[in-house]
């Protein structure tokens, strides 16, 4: 950092409307993502589960493969679309 | 009691503590948001398609992060990834429309340095906290936050200009610009 740069850093910083419009700057995001996001360890464990299950199980791998998102919305498992990308890739290679 | 550095939250994640998870993702929901929505200017369907792409690239690659205190520019690397490969995507279904990434920088710059305030804010007495964030970050009315914190909206106004004096002087006691980048 130079000496310009450090000034015009501490200037801003003590600027009252700047910390104002920095404080604006970072809203929370809409309701409901937060806990999807957070929801997402528990939906994986759900997915590698079922899927386990579906090496041993014909008809529980003909439905995810029939229709996935349906397969996975019956286990409670969120069917969202890097999920359901994880998912496919997965049943491919299996 | 203390707030977990970024690089025990990561080693926490790793063992698949799920307080450290939350954590995590709270931590900086409002940054990966940011960058989305006012850095890229996604549309709000593309924007939470990658705020969830971005936290599930997270818990699967954390393992590859070669420094625990360095997730901050990581996850910030990883939106800006994934936020042009939506806007490539979208531009390829759609080429008429132009991707405007022009003042895409200007706009990450504020982010990060909002994030730093943030990092301050987070030092001062819980009612500061609320009554700034609401006022600032949730555009909430002064009747609004008397009525969530149980005080008299007529105390707002001087309230927020306390806190954010408090605020202010954090921020002077704060080493620039690294300090709280591993919080």
């Amino acid at each position: 950092m130079t000496s310009h740069d450090m000034t015009s850093y501490d200037m801003k910083r003590y600027d009252i409307e700047h910390l104002a419009e920095l404080l604006a700057a970072l809203p929370p995001p809409p309701e409901g993502w937060v806990a999807a996001a957070q929801a997402l360890p528990g939906h994986r464990q759900g997915l590698d589960v079922l899927l386990a299950q579906a090496e041993h199980d014909a008809e529980l791998r003909a439905r995810l493969i029939g229709d996935l998102e349906a397969a996975l919305t019956e286990s409670g498992i969120e069917a969202s679309p890097h999920l359901l990308e994880l998912a496919r890739e997965r049943l491919r290679r299996a | 009691m203390r707030a977990l550095t970024d690089a025990e939250v990561v080693a926490r994640c790793r063992s698949h503590d799920g307080d450290a998870w939350n954590e995590l993702v709270e931590r900086y929901s409002r940054y990966v948001y940011a960058i989305c929505v006012q850095g890229f200017r996604l549309a709000p369907q593309d924007a939470e398609d990658v705020f969830q792409e971005v936290f599930a690239k997270v818990y699967e690659q954390l393992d590859r992060l070669r420094d625990d205190s360095s997730l901050r520019p990581w996850l910030a690397q990883m939106t800006r990834t994934t936020c042009i490969d939506r806007l490539r995507s979208a531009a390829r279904q759609q080429p008429a429309e132009e991707v405007e990434l022009a003042d895409v920088d200007h706009v990450l710059e504020l982010v990060e340095e909002a994030l730093t305030v943030r990092g301050a804010l987070a030092t001062l007495p819980e009612t500061c906290q609320e009554i700034l964030d609401r006022f600032f970050s949730r555009d909430q009315s002064y009747r609004a936050i008397g009525d969530a914190l149980d005080l008299p909206a007529g105390t707002i106004a001087s309230r927020i200009s306390r806190c954010l004096e408090r605020l202010k002087s954090a921020m002077e006691e704060t080493e620039p610009p690294q300090r709280l980048a591993d919080r």
